[in-house]
């Protein structure tokens, strides 16, 4: 009877962990990501060619879909996005843990990777190169962007103790 | 039971699930929309 109950229990385990393979493995290749999966590589919409767009607009949009590159294949995923000076950001946060470094994985490939990504933000491709900020006086806007628009108390701090990693969204071929 | 019937369920399982997900439309937006809502619900 034991032997019975723990097949079932087995068996219970496994349909979720199917579902989640199988919808993981199906959103890979997929244009973009999904809300809860990563994506493939962004293909759809119009790549922008011109000069540096004024990236005011991005105050209200919540989310841009970030495609890295490097490590190939290239993966995407829906990331919040910043506006501070002029410049674009994307955060990560929970970096000071082993658990969120797992779950943000993808903060460890762009700092770790050849900077090389593609921000969708309302159909438009923008080809940028992702630099890690670690110090600095651009900080403090970057984190007051991040709690006005998304709440929480991070700030200077935190991003230069390692908690909160910041990036930059470049023009590509810029030394920052 | 057996070993080898376990087995064979565990397969059976695994291929009706997949299948289900990958050919049955609509029913991976659903499940993701219901993951979505567990974690938003549960999440903090």
């Amino acid at each position: 009877m034991l032997r019975l109950i723990l097949q079932l229990i087995g068996i219970a385990v496994l349909i979720p962990v199917v579902a989640y393979v199988t919808l993981r493995m199906e959103n890979r290749n997929a244009d973009g990501p999904s809300i809860v999966f990563p994506g493939g590589e962004l293909v759809s919409g119009e790549l922008y060619t011109g000069p540096e767009p004024d990236w005011g607009f991005t105050r209200d949009i919540q989310l841009v879909e970030l495609e890295l590159t490097n490590p190939a294949p290239p993966s995407s995923r829906l990331i919040f996005i910043l506006e501070s000076e002029g410049k674009l950001y994307v955060v990560s946060g929970y970096m000071g843990t082993t658990l969120g470094r797992i779950w943000k994985h993808w903060a460890v490939d762009a700092d770790e990777g050849d900077g090389m990504a593609v921000v969708r933000i309302d159909g438009v491709r923008y080809e940028r190169q992702i630099v890690r900020i670690r110090e600095g006086e651009a900080l403090d806007g970057v984190t007051a962007a991040l709690r006005e628009k998304y709440g929480g108390n991070s700030s200077r701090e935190s991003v230069e103790s390692g908690n909160l990693w910041v990036f930059e969204l470049a023009p590509r071929g810029m030394n920052v | 039971m057996s070993n080898r019937t376990y087995l064979a369920v565990c397969l059976a399982v695994t291929v009706l699930v997949a299948g289900s997900i990958l050919f049955v439309p609509g029913l991976s937006e659903a499940i993701e929309q219901n993951l979505l809502i567990f974690l938003s619900t549960n999440a903090s």
